[in-house]
């Protein structure tokens, strides 16, 4: 028992060691930070100020809306990602000819930078050159291509950044969803067909409750991601206009890179970083079951 | 003639599908051929005519790319390989010496991996800064390796804890150390798991974008940052961009479709497993 010890440190320790240097002591470092204010002019000038950058957080407009933007984002993003995707892996995995190509040719946003994504859909949407005004006027849904001002117009420029997303990310919720719909059984279908049961009641019956695992997982770690996009919305909007797409993590880093606010920044990252580890948290006791031996 | 219809809906709806996912990156393509003033022509036509390598001639001469993908490359590989061995190594040790420590281990790692980097990039860099690694590679490949971490334990524990025990029990019998073990049955065994894992691990660094902007600087510049540039307020060259895009995404996507076996396995493995 004892060597079992020595020797799990001993395997774990180096790896422990990165992850100190780069993930504990950052954490620690911001912990601290979120109880200082510092001057914007010298950054190594600071005071001790307690609980107030959480009080400022907590009273901040800016900050609820960013909440608000967040919460819009990910229910939106997600729920429209799970639509297409489970109806992409139904589609595929009837198994027609060419429906192994087409997977195939389905992953290629997930292999672009989320970065480089975004640069793409800014040009694609942008209201002088883009293509997607210029075809929706073609299509005469649009009566002029500037109609639609995607990225500069502040009601649009949130559902802008959720579109690209979208684009992005439907394909790995395609992707979980169609390995389960090929782990069913398909004994259980042959079954219930002998019985009479039409394909709706086959697919509320048998697909979806064998699915549910699948589908769980999916959402929890799309909705983790989601809450956590930074590249997208950087590259498209930088959370602009007038704070119209702003989500918290490109609030965070535009007060502490931008606004030089530190201690503020600190406290809201502090709070967002709670807030995500609790979610995690409970999601790993109740869903993923540890198997703790 | 039921039966036949039954699966001409999936196709056609997959085809559309297949045309949107496809969209983008096709006309980023084109846009990266055609001449400078049809770029920002306000009627965008799909394909370039005429053909026109100014763009990928301007790209070059507005950003040191070339410099820009070495610097790309080598922190996300080496990063890969560090991570990969650290990672592993601890996997090892959580999947095979089992304790309260060991969960607790277990925990830990994956708090880490929830915690959001845009939180801890500033110290991060703050971090990095005081040990005096401020623009250079080995600082993008220890933060890296370090996101990287955590998710190749998390990985590589799934297939370690899938090899039968019996099977280092004999090795130790027959005189093997537990780096012996390690290196002789573990890694073998699991060799394909840790390909998949090591090709996510490669993505993520390559795709990174957020440590890169705020990490370097004007000599370790990676391409995302240096495609950024391209698109602000002040700045708009659309065709240039369109040029490094495509010469960085490309040869990926290439890879991807050849070796997509690996890639559709690790991303619904790395899914379920949490």
């Amino acid at each position: 028992m004892r060597k079992n010890k020595k020797m799990l440190i001993f395997f774990f320790l180096p790896a422990g060691l990165m992850m100190f240097m780069f993930f504990l002591i950052p954490a620690v470092k911001l912990i601290v930070d979120s109880f200082f204010k510092y001057n914007i002019a010298d950054i190594s000038q600071k005071s001790f100020i307690g609980l107030k950058n959480y009080m400022d957080v907590f009273t901040s407009e800016k900050f609820a809306l960013c909440v608000a933007n967040t919460v819009k984002y990910v229910v939106g993003a997600v729920g429209i990602e799970f639509m297409f995707g489970l109806l992409l892996a139904l589609m595929l995995n009837v198994g027609f000819k060419g429906s192994q190509i087409m997977r195939t040719l389905m992953l290629t946003p997930l292999m672009m930078a989320p970065l480089v994504s975004g640069l793409v859909w800014k040009y694609l949407l942008s209201d002088q050159f883009g293509i997607i005004n210029w075809g929706l006027c073609r299509l005469g849904i649009l009566d002029n291509a500037h109609a639609i001002m995607w990225l500069s117009d502040p009601k649009v420029s949130l559902i802008s950044c959720i579109l690209a997303d979208v684009w992005l990310n439907t394909p790995f919720i395609m992707l979980v969803l169609l390995a389960g719909l090929q782990g069913i059984d398909p004994t259980y279908y042959e079954a219930a067909q002998i019985d009479g049961a039409s394909t709706i009641k086959l697919f509320y019956h048998i697909t979806l409750p064998l699915l549910r695992p699948n589908i769980v997982i999916v959402l929890l770690i799309r909705v983790m991601d989601a809450l956590r996009s930074f590249d997208v919305i950087w590259a498209m909007t930088q959370g602009g206009p007038n704070f119209s797409s702003e989500v918290i993590s490109t609030y965070i880093y535009k007060s502490n890179v931008r606004f030089g606010q530190v201690g503020e920044a600190s406290a809201m990252a502090v709070i967002f970083m709670i807030v995500l580890l609790l979610l995690a948290w409970f999601f790993m006791k109740n869903v993923w079951k540890l198997n703790e031996d | 003639m039921r039966k036949s219809l039954k699966r001409l809906v999936p196709f056609l709806v997959c085809l559309i599908f297949v045309f949107i996912f496809l969209f983008p990156f096709l006309f980023t393509v084109s846009t990266s051929l055609k001449q400078p003033s049809d770029v920002i022509s306000t009627q965008p036509r799909f394909f370039p005519n005429p053909v026109s390598i100014q763009n990928y001639r301007d790209m070059f001469a507005y950003l040191a790319f070339g410099k820009y993908l070495a610097n790309s490359l080598i922190a996300a590989s080496v990063s890969t390989i560090i991570s990969l061995i650290l990672g592993s190594l601890a996997a090892y040790g959580l999947s095979r010496f089992h304790s309260r420590l060991s969960t607790f281990f277990m925990y830990l790692t994956l708090m880490i991996r929830m915690i959001p980097l845009v939180c801890i990039s500033v110290p991060i860099y703050s971090v990095i800064n005081k040990i005096g690694l401020r623009d250079t590679h080995i600082a993008l490949i220890f933060v890296y390796a370090s996101i990287g971490i955590p998710f190749v334990i998390w990985m590589m524990m799934g297939f370690f804890d899938g090899i039968p025990r019996e099977l280092d029990e004999a090795a130790l019998v027959d005189g093997c150390g537990c780096f012996g073990v390690f290196f002789r049955i573990m890694v073998p065994v699991s060799i394909n798991g840790m390909a998949t894992t090591a090709i996510f691990t490669f993505l993520t660094g390559l795709n990174d974008f957020l440590f890169a902007l705020l990490i370097t600087m004007s000599g370790t510049k990676t391409v995302p940052v240096g495609l950024s540039e391209f698109l602000t307020e002040y700045n708009l060259q659309l065709g240039p961009m369109a040029a490094g895009a495509v010469l960085f995404s490309l040869p990926i996507i290439l890879i991807s479709f050849v070796i997509q076996k690996k890639i559709v396995k690790g991303m619904t493995m790395g899914a379920v497993k949490g």
